[in-house]
């Protein structure tokens, strides 16, 4: 009884101590805050859930926690930062039968976007 | 710092109705704020001194009943003033109409203006339909979560619902007033200041009350003529290939049993008319921005977005028929 | 007695051997499982001011999830759906489960002990009351478990209420879900009036009474008007939910603002409905506190009558931006800032006897000092509501939360707060944490102010209210987050308050303490029994005139000092003079009040489901409840005096408008007229504001005929009671007995004759507002012929056994009043009825 009771209390633990992930992408003139505003600024949680994007709760496009543990942007594409920032910006590009719409933005704002993506994790 | 769609009650657009409240309610936070810090003092006062006499008449009488019975006969008066002023606004500040009282100031024009301009506004769960009926239109202007109006114009809302009762709001022009089942009621609405303008439903109606929102935006005589002129174009059927793929996908889609798109077979009229819906504001009723990525999520996820709208989300698109259809009726400006 | 004149009293010592002991048996409180049959106030009172206070914890955990909500703009933490079942039951379980519940029971628990009563007269009704509302309520909460819960809002707007906008249950669990709420509001407010009116000690004139029963008197009263129309909303949208009747239909003659006029007749007066009678807890303590006797008093009870008054003229308030003309929303605004003068009155007087006096400081002073802070800040922005103009920016904003939380926490919460630590150690014989309560006023008075002054400026910032998320970038947040953090400090110092009465507060049997000095009776030696002896009052303030009167009392060397006839009994005086006039007898523990409320909870809660089998085994068990518990009440007289002390001399029998029996059945009657008023001002509305024919054309009148058949049955009614009273004179049974037979079989035809004057055309309840509100009339009249029928058979089955003669005939005077009342009733619905055709 006392083992089952301790298990419980440090499964907690466990999980709390699960080892930091090795590799981190960085986006090259990212950043992360800005990046946070411009996901709110262009309603990317219409269609995403984005952990700590106020009303991101959007179920048309995948979800986008854990980013930077993601293999693949979209299924297709390495999941490098450049690729990532690309696929931003404009989506159909890349790959024409995507539901995602290139929506106007400067690659700033995308930058921003992918770094707050990979650094909020 | 001003957000840039003002919509609060302390920041009212020059020479509208919420500035006369404005200057009204600056009235009442001073007086109550003193009355307030007397009434605090005297009570502390009388809480830490022991054993004073008192002249119970001198209080009651004097303190709770005299004082109290002033102020408020001039309060009432003052609010009676700027209530009836109100409609006839833009002309007066709100000690101006309380002075017109007494004949202290310059007979106040009453005339009531002859050409205000009428638009009808029809609150729907949870959404607005804005109608402009002008005598020799030649074609109906229909849209919907926003209105526009020219400055330095009497506007008169006449306002009516077609389902549960609601409020129009735009806090920064003017007071509200409901829209009730089976009755019209009307708001004057002016202001000298160009701008776009938040407006907001304030009678709780129904699950997705907080996101029933629409923009008021006011432009000069000639810009509102020309917007009007131009709502009243009709759309024609797309040349480019990809809008093409979008048009023909809101047909097949069903879009039209619900919405109105004049120029198109779409005729449906449970939903808003999208005739110039690219040129609006907002979509879902002051919820999203208008781009295309919420066009494309609002399309495919209206549920997400306000769930128990009646707006189904759309699941028979493809991707690309999805971003087309998006193009497409954002391109109708 | 004026003080220390005569220093005779109406019994001497030493009292005789076993009257105490008799004393202290009768009153004696029932132990082990049995201690839930108790009726008598003292019990009643803590349990139902503990299950307000559960209440009020509830509806708080609802308001602390909205505030997290709401803590920042765009939050999931809860949907739309939950939110606004969750401000529908913060609403209404905080007006209807908390304020009003926890007035009526402090008013229960002390107003006997300040009117030297050993208990309320109705000891069983107190009891009823308290277990429909508590069983009721509790089941009520549940509903929010299970996604159930109502989510219309408190104020419940029709057509958004209405079948069409909400199928399913939820509404339906308000509006029964609160029929038993108002029903144990009735009953109170029926204990209360008739317990002011009818139980004070001698001497104790309507000049002398402490100025809380002025409060509760006045509270009553509303009470007995204020909820006529809310019983008559629920009942109309009810109807229109179950059957389609159109009342708020504008589509087919209804009109949604029928409904709120009805409510706020009745939403407005329930405010004052919860501030008076701390108003009147404030008073009482004030002059306490300073030592001071209170300053104005006939000010301040014309000031109490003025605000009663007043606050069923200002309804309208609630709707200034309905569209009406300025011109008629201005009178409704003279009368919304009118109804501060009496607020502002009472005020001064509370201010020039702190002046007056010399303060105490303690617990209590603090949280009276936290009242007037915040009371009169929540009054000030009162008036700026009243403020049409003003109004039409404020209202349904964050603005009008804020007001209302001011006045309702300020004016209500407080003073209660400050009256549990002022009159715990009456209970308990023992105070309080002083220091807890300190810490506790401190912080609730930080929170407060948190929480709901930040809340003004976000609605004039354009927040308005009932939203469960606002948009980011309009300066709504810092102010959103303030009051989230405000709120939880509230919270805080409320749990520190509902600590201490865990740790420090046992109910104790025998208190003898007077820890603030009072000069009110509660603080009179108290037992089970309340106080020894009742003592002649000559004064406002007889502790601090007498001081020996504590003393005198607890020895038994006033009035009434043992039991008379064996049983528990109380004095019953005149109303205005309160000249002793008989014994109440009043009746013991029993389960019957406790089986009649679980009952009635049991009805409306099952019918709501429409599990209808539960909910008629619900009522029969309320009404053989109710039944069996009336059998006992009207007990044989004794025919002999009983010499309570001093030569006084009382019979054990009233009959007549001199009894308590008569006043109660004439206050229910005052509120089933309410109810009718309520039903024919619904008619004469809907008939000024349809525009297409009340009836419309294509319907017919009701028949003639059968209007005119219906009008002679109750002119029969009527005529068989006057001949069935004049038999009893002459004490010739079988003819009361025929005649009330014949009043039965009128009753029916009358019932029957204005339902076909009805069915007889094409006119049907669902087609027209006319058809509907005509039908509801006749409606009413069924529910008042079976009424009657059970008061027929309840009086021939009495008359049959001899339980009714010439002299015990209090159960067969009620019968015939209310009798004649069903008849004028009866007769003024067909004449209304008719009455477009006039038109």
């Amino acid at each position: 009884m006392m083992r089952q009771l301790s298990l419980f209390i440090l499964l907690p633990l466990l999980f709390a101590c699960a080892p930091e992930r090795d590799y981190v992408p960085r986006v090259v003139d990212g950043d992360a805050d800005r990046g946070r505003e411009a996901l709110a600024r262009y309603e990317c949680g219409v269609c995403h859930v984005i952990p700590g994007v106020a009303d991101a709760v959007g179920k048309v496009g995948p979800a986008l926690d854990h980013y930077s543990r993601r293999s693949y942007v979209a299924g297709k594409f390495p999941n490098e930062p450049d690729m990532l920032v690309r696929w931003i910006v404009d989506a159909p590009a890349m790959a024409p039968q995507t539901a995602m719409p290139a929506i106007s933005m400067s690659e700033q704002d995308a930058r921003d976007m992918a770094a707050y993506l990979y650094e909020s994790d | 710092m001003r957000p840039p769609h003002p919509a609060s009650a302390l920041d009212p657009a020059s020479g509208s109705g919420a500035e006369l409240i404005d200057q009204l309610g600056t009235a009442l936070y001073v007086g109550s704020g003193l009355i307030f810090l007397v009434v605090m003092a005297l009570v502390i006062y009388a809480v830490l001194t022991k054993g004073r006499p008192v002249n119970a008449r001198y209080w009651i009488l004097g303190g709770g009943l005299a004082f109290p019975a002033f102020t408020l006969t001039v309060l009432l008066m003052y609010s009676l003033a700027v209530g009836n002023g109100l409609n006839a606004i833009g002309s007066s500040s709100a000690l101006q109409l309380f002075l017109d009282c007494f004949g202290l100031g310059d007979a106040r024009a009453r005339t009531t203006v002859d050409d205000v301009l009428r638009i009808h506004v029809v609150g729907k769960q949870w959404w607005w339909e804005v109608r402009y009926e002008r005598a020799g239109q030649s074609e109906p202007v229909v849209l919907a979560n926003e209105i526009r109006m020219p400055t330095h114009q009497a506007v008169e809302l006449v306002l009516s619902t077609t389902d549960v009762i609601h409020s129009f709001w735009a806090p920064s022009l003017a007071g509200k007033v409901d829209m009730i089942p089976g009755r019209t009621t009307h708001l004057r609405l002016q202001t000298s200041e160009e701008g776009t303008f938040r407006a907001l439903c304030a009678e709780y109606c129904g699950g997705q009350h907080a996101l029933m929102a629409l923009f008021v935006v006011t432009q000069n005589g000639d810009d509102f003529d020309a917007w009007l002129a131009r709502q009243q174009t009709s759309v024609v059927e797309p040349v480019d290939p990809f809008l093409k793929i979008g048009y023909d996908a809101f047909f097949r889609g069903e879009c039209h049993s619900c919405h109105t798109i004049r120029g198109t077979p779409a005729d449906g009229t449970s939903g808003p008319d999208l005739t110039h819906v690219g040129g609006r504001k907002s979509l879902a009723a002051g919820t999203l921005n208008n781009h295309i990525g919420t066009m494309a999520g609002w399309i495919a996820g209206a549920q997400d977005v306000k769930p128990g709208n009646k707006m189904p989300s759309s699941l028979a698109y493809s991707g690309v028929e999805l971003r087309a259809l998006s193009a497409w009726l954002g391109s109708l400006q | 007695m004026s003080s220390g004149a005569s220093p005779e009293l109406p019994n001497s010592l030493p009292r005789p051997a076993g009257e105490f002991d008799r004393l202290r048996a009768v009153w004696e409180r029932p132990k082990g499982w049995r201690v839930l049959t108790q009726v008598n106030n003292t019990a009643i009172g803590l349990w139902y001011i503990g299950a307000a206070l559960l209440f009020l914890v509830l509806g708080g955990i609802l308001a602390l999830i909205m505030r997290t909500q709401l803590a920042v703009p765009g939050n999931n933490l809860v949907d739309a759906d939950l939110y606004n079942q969750l401000f529908t039951m913060h609403g209404s379980v905080m007006m209807f489960l908390f304020a009003v519940p926890v007035v009526e029971a402090i008013g229960i628990l002390l107003l006997p002990a300040m009117q030297g009563a050993r208990d309320l007269p109705f000891p069983r009704l107190s009891a009823y009351a308290f277990w429909a509302y508590f069983v009721g309520g509790l089941v009520f909460f549940t509903t929010i478990f299970f996604d159930l819960a109502p989510d219309g809002g408190w104020f419940m707007y029709p057509p958004l209420t209405s079948y069409e906008f909400s199928p399913g249950l939820r509404t339906d669990f308000w509006l029964l879900g609160i029929g038993f709420i108002e029903i144990s509001a009735i009953a109170g407010a029926i204990e209360i009036v008739v317990g002011i009116l009818r139980t004070r000690p001698p001497g104790m004139t309507l000049d002398k009474m402490p100025i809380y029963l002025w409060a509760m008197l006045i509270v009553g009263a509303m009470i007995i008007f204020g909820f006529p129309p809310v019983i008559l909303a629920t009942a109309l949208l009810e109807l229109e939910r179950a059957f389609h009747w159109p009342f708020f239909l504008a589509e087919r003659g209804g009109d949604p603002l029928l409904w709120q006029h009805l409510f706020w007749l009745f939403g407005h007066p329930d405010v004052y409905i919860i501030f008076l009678p701390a108003a009147g807890l404030v008073s009482m303590m004030v002059a306490t506190m300073a030592q001071a006797p209170l300053i104005g008093y006939r000010w301040i009870v014309v000031a109490m009558l003025a605000t009663g008054t007043i606050s069923f003229a200002l309804w309208v308030h609630h709707m200034f931006a309905t569209g009406m003309p300025h011109l008629s929303l201005s009178f409704f605004s003279a009368a919304s800032m009118a109804v501060a003068i009496p607020a502002g009155l009472q005020v001064f007087s509370w201010i020039a006897t702190l002046w007056r006096g010399n303060v105490q400081r303690a617990t209590p002073t603090y949280f009276l000092l936290g009242f007037f802070g915040v009371f009169v800040l929540g009054g000030l922005t009162g008036v700026m509501l009243a403020v049409v103009p003003y109004d039409w920016q404020a209202h349904d904003t964050y603005f009008v939360v804020a007001h209302l939380h001011y006045v309702l926490i300020g004016g209500m919460l407080f003073p209660v707060f400050a009256g549990i630590y002022y009159w715990a150690p009456m209970i308990s014989g023992r105070h309080l944490s002083e220091r807890m309560g300190k810490w506790a006023c401190a912080i609730m008075f930080i929170g407060v102010n948190l929480a709901f002054f930040p809340m003004h400026i976000a609605g004039l910032l354009g927040m308005p209210r009932r939203v469960w998320t606002y948009a980011e970038g309009y300066g709504l947040e810092p102010y959103n987050l303030l009051s989230t953090i405000g709120a939880f400090l509230f919270a805080a110092g409320i749990g520190i308050v509902l600590l201490d009465l865990m740790l420090h507060f046992r109910p104790a049997g025998k208190v003898d303490t007077n820890p603030w000095n009072a000069g009110t009776l509660e603080w009179l030696p108290q037992d089970e029994y309340a106080i020894r002896s009742v003592p002649f009052i000559d004064s406002r303030e007889p502790l601090w005139n007498r001081a020996a009167l504590r003393q005198e009392v607890d020895a038994g060397q006033h009035y009434l000092p043992g039991t008379m006839t064996g049983g528990r009994e109380s004095i019953v005086t005149s109303p205005v003079d309160a000249r002793p006039e008989y014994l109440l007898r009043l009746p013991g523990s029993s389960w019957l009040p406790m089986l009649a409320g679980v009952g009635t909870a049991v009805f409306f809660l099952a019918l709501t489901v429409k599990w209808m089998i539960v909910a008629i085994a619900g009522a029969l068990v309320a009404l053989g409840s109710i039944l069996m518990w009336l059998w006992d009440s009207d007990p044989a007289p004794s025919g002999k005096l009983f010499d309570v002390g001093g030569g006084l001399s009382l019979p054990d029998y009233m009959s007549g408008s001199r009894s308590h029996s008569w006043w109660s059945v004439v206050v229910l009657m005052l509120v089933d007229g309410s109810i009718f008023a309520c039903l024919i001002f619904s008619f004469l509305y809907l008939w000024t504001v349809t525009l297409s024919g009340f009836p419309p054309e294509s319907l017919d009148m009701p028949l003639v005929g059968s209007s005119v058949a219906a009008l002679i049955a109750w002119l029969v009614v009527a005529g068989a009671l006057f001949a069935a009273n004049r038999a009893l004179g002459a004490s010739r049974r079988r003819g009361v007995i025929v005649a009330l037979l014949i009043a039965l079989v009128a009753i029916w035809l009358a019932f029957g004759a204005s339902l076909h004057a009805l069915m007889g055309t094409n006119l049907r309840p669902h087609l027209h507002g006319y058809a509907s509100t005509a039908y509801t009339m006749v409606a009413w009249q069924g529910l008042h012929a079976v009424l009657l029928t059970l008061m027929v058979g309840f009086s021939v089955a009495r008359l049959s056994l001899g339980m009714i003669d010439s002299v015990r005939r209090n159960v067969f005077d009620n019968t015939r009043i209310m009798s004649y009342y069903c008849a004028a009733q009866g007769v003024v619905a067909l004449v209304v009825m008719h009455s477009p055709r006039l038109g």
